[in-house]
């Protein structure tokens, strides 16, 4: 075998190999790339950031931990925008495998800011009917939720000070993997109540949900890891928090992983040209 | 009478589904309800039979000693405790059950996951080579995507992330509309033709 | 003077009210509209009063940019009066008290039928094609190179002695691309028969495994060889994804077989699965409607067949007229809508114009709620 035929067949080990320590070296030691905020970013953000004190949020996890290294971080550095923000956040899921996640979620963040479970954030768990809940919590929560997802009753949550709807709140995030996600709440929520929508998807669904900001049903998109990134150097920048940032250290491995990607693949071309051009 | 059943049922179920969609009187509504009850009711038999299916193949390998029967008895022994321990403590949020799915099923589902980083790579160094002029244009699409999605690419120029950007949600918007509009039409063909029993594929290929 | 200056300060009232049975819902409901305020106010209230009842009660408050409210809290049949109310701070002011309304449900969803009309207009399109067929006109199909692999992709696996693996995709029977898939399955049956190739099939759905069971016996009875049929060779593995993934690879390391069938639909394992695959050196034709996973397959596979062409691998490999003049329809019916796109986009262009404002009937015709 010549040499550039050897090139043209790297052993599927190698580069494995090369794969793994490209992705390890940056979690080990970051390289804290920053890359330019998106647009996209900037507009969920901005919308967050503009709602007034005390208001609520609603955030959706409608994800499970397969999709979790791409839309977990999302989550955190949401919940730290909003309890900077003095939000009031209201944390439920569409998808029951995510249920776990949720909780996990706010019990990290929520100490940060020595919020308190009930008045300043809850958490609904998941109930099983995906249209008739996102429906429901546009009639009445309280009827929706009777209980929080540990059985607390709707009425003694100091957080809800009435039965609220959608109309009391200004804004929510949907988290989402798939169906059912934001598309779900963009039929239901947003057309029959006219909530404001904003989503963070996988990098792989992003595309998708363009036609949504074109036409304004959706206000920001977090696409993938790179805008949880962004998400979290914008938190950082405004001196929101101070946390360990998990996007921007993957963000790092990805940059490489996808460099790599790109040599191997010039190394292929290359290959292939010097060999063409002996024969 | 064994083709014939089926194929009436199917034409019937077809015709009044289609018609449910424009029907939005609650009679319509409760209809559609009692059907999606039947076939959380079938899915729930056929998992029974799905069960059946895995124990008997497994048990085969076993009893014959075939291949690698040590993981058909992996598979025998997991199936049978995670069933037993969901009967006896139960499914819910602090259950055995739960805590086998959080640290066993999500991680074993995250490694398989995360080998596609591996994959994309083999993959990617295997077949992306610019042999055409369209595949040359394709490569360099690519390289623009990637370099735009992560800081590396930023730090190159900023202007590769709105490029990528441009690249996914103009072109490559129009190219997948182009297929979902296909796709949309196959799937009334398809749905149309197995409602008239001109499309037999499912029922064993008899015509 | 002072009733002036009262004249002059006083919130006015909402005026226009107007109010009606909510249009194609299952009933329950109505609907209230009014004209907004020029001033600024700080919410809306609407109030009910059922017939025979003497108070009118609260049943909805609404922010000062909001002139439409659903009331779904009503009774059918019962007649209802309206009023709504604009609240400026301390000040209020109350509409007119509104005509009575009832609320009743629909038998047809009006607002549905521009898609009746699409469905009607497109099946029949199809039917005239499949009725051409049946009159035994001869169409022309192209090649599809994917489809035209078969043949040799299962005589390659007999000489070889490999088995041959086929998965119907992740999806449930719900899934057109799982039907698709099934009746293609149905096709490589019918070869695996003749060749007496060994066909696997492992499963992610139970009722997709009970029904491609049936369609591989029924082909090998079909070609008359139901003692060639192996029960066991088609079975469930499980229905969570990565599992179901990772037993289909270790089939394939295992088993090595000469070809492999993805076809269905696919998600985040497709490549998982075509990867391994080109790694044990099998001949792989894959197809989906899952644009997604397209890339994927494209690049890890021999043939793929993009989208729609999934569908029409039935009709192609059993070559049967009826199904062949379908596609012809289909075709047909893609030209429709490319006319219909081109045509609507000038309208839509051309409505921004004032002389033009009628074209905005054809365009709200053709949007879908």
């Amino acid at each position: 075998m010549s040499f550039w035929e050897k090139l043209g067949k790297i052993d599927r080990k190698i580069i494995f190999l090369l794969m793994a320590v490209v992705i390890i070296i940056p979690l080990l030691s970051p390289l804290n790339l920053v890359g330019k905020v998106g647009r996209r970013t900037q507009e969920l953000f901005r919308a967050i950031d503009n709602l007034p004190e005390n208001s609520y949020l609603l955030i959706t996890i409608d994800f499970d931990p397969q999709s979790m290294p791409e839309l977990y971080p999302m989550y955190l550095a949401i919940l730290r925008h909003a309890f900077a923000k003095n939000l009031r956040v209201i944390v439920t899921g569409l998808w029951v495998t995510g249920v776990g996640l949720g909780e996990d979620g706010l019990k990290t963040v929520a100490p940060e800011y020595n919020k308190v479970y009930g008045r300043d954030y809850v958490f609904l768990g998941w109930k099983p009917g995906i249209t008739a809940v996102v429906l429901g919590m546009g009639r009445s929560m309280k009827e929706t939720f009777p209980t929080d997802y540990y059985g607390t009753s709707y009425d003694s949550l100091p957080i809800f000070t009435k039965d609220i709807t959608y109309r009391d709140i200004p804004f929510m995030v949907s988290l989402s993997a798939g169906v059912p996600g934001y598309e779900t709440w963009i039929a239901y929520a947003q057309s029959r109540f006219g909530i404001r929508i904003g989503a963070g998807v996988t990098a792989v669904s992003a595309a998708d949900a363009y036609p949504y900001l074109q036409s304004g049903q959706l206000t920001g998109l977090l696409g993938g890891m790179k805008a949880a990134a962004e998400y979290e150097f914008l938190n950082e920048k405004a001196g929101f928090t101070k946390a360990f940032k998990p996007a921007s250290q993957l963000m790092d491995s990805q940059s490489l992983a996808h460099l790599v990607i790109m040599i191997l693949v010039i190394i292929g071309n290359i290959s292939y040209f010097a060999l063409r051009r002996k024969r | 009478m064994a083709r014939t059943l089926p194929l009436a049922l199917c034409f019937i179920m077809g015709v009044l589904m289609a018609c449910q969609f424009f029907i939005p009187h609650p009679l319509s509504q409760s209809f559609l309800d009692l059907i999606i009850k039947w076939v959380r009711i079938i899915s729930a038999f056929a998992l029974a039979l799905g069960v059946r299916s895995v124990t008997l193949r497994h048990y085969e390998r076993i009893k014959r000693r075939k291949g690698e029967w040590g993981f058909s008895v992996v598979t025998i022994v997991s199936l049978l405790a995670t069933a037993l321990i969901g009967l006896i403590w139960g499914v819910g949020a602090k259950s055995y059950l739960r805590l086998i799915f959080s640290n066993i099923m999500v991680p074993l589902g995250a490694t398989m996951f995360s080998i596609l980083a591996f994959y994309m790579a083999s993959a990617a160094y295997r077949a992306f080579r610019a042999r055409t002029k369209e595949a040359t244009l394709l490569l360099i699409a690519s390289f623009i995507v990637m370099l735009g999605m992560v800081p590396i690419g930023t730090a190159i120029s900023p202007r590769l992330s709105d490029l990528a950007e441009w690249l996914l949600s103009v072109p490559n918007m129009a190219a997948k509309r182009g297929i979902m509009f296909g796709v949309a039409l196959g799937v009334i063909a398809t749905s149309l033709k197995i409602i008239l029993g001109i499309e037999r594929g499912w029922l064993g290929g008899r015509r | 003077m002072v009733y002036l200056l009262l004249f002059f300060f006083t919130l006015a009232p909402p005026t226009s009210l107007c109010v009606f049975d909510t249009p194609n819902d299952a009933g329950k409901s109505i609907t209230i509209s009014w004209q907004k305020l020029e001033e600024e106010v700080s919410c809306y209230e609407v109030w009910r009063r059922g017939e025979g009842e003497t108070d009118f009660q609260l049943c909805g408050i609404l922010p000062a940019t909001e002139c439409q409210f659903v009331d779904d809290k009503v009774i059918d049949g019962k007649v209802y009066y309206y009023k709504v109310v604009a609240v400026k701070g301390e000040e209020r002011a109350e509409s007119e008290i509104s005509n009575p309304v009832k609320s009743s449900p629909q038998w047809f969803a009006t607002n549905r039928i521009n898609v009746l009309v699409g469905v009607i207009f497109f099946s029949a399109l199809l039917l005239y094609f499949i009725y051409h067929a049946r009159k035994g006109k001869k169409l022309f199909i192209r090649r599809i190179s994917g489809l035209d692999a078969v043949e040799e992709a299962v005589g390659r696996a007999t000489e070889m002695g490999k088995p041959i693996l086929y998965i119907p995709g992740l999806g449930s029977i719900a899934d057109i691309a799982t039907i698709a898939s099934l009746n293609i399955l149905g096709e490589v049956a019918k070869k695996t028969a003749q060749y007496e190739t060994t066909l696997l099939v492992p499963n992610r759905d139970p009722i997709v495994y009970t029904v491609a069971y049936e369609v591989c016996k029924e082909a090998y009875t079909n070609v008359g060889r139901p003692d060639a049929f192996k029960g066991e060779n088609i079975f469930f593995i499980t229905d969570a994804q990565f599992a179901y993934a990772a037993a289909v690879d270790g089939i394939m390391v295992r088993e090595k077989p000469a070809t492999n069938f993805f076809m269905g639909m696919f998600w985040a394992e497709s490549l998982i699965l075509a990867e391994t695959g080109a790694t044990t050196g099998a001949i792989q034709i894959a197809g989906t409607d899952a644009v997604h996973q397209l890339p994927f397959f494209i690049t890890a596979c021999d043939y793929t067949l993009i989208g729609e062409e999934l569908y029409a691998a039935s009709a192609y490999l059993s070559k049967e007229p009826l199904l062949v003049g379908s596609l012809k329809g289909q075709d047909y019916g893609k030209l429709v809508i490319l006319f219909l796109l081109l045509v609507g986009s000038c309208f839509l262009l051309l409505s921004a114009l004032p002389q033009f404002r009628f074209f905005q009937v054809i365009i709200r015709f053709f949007s879908v709620s």
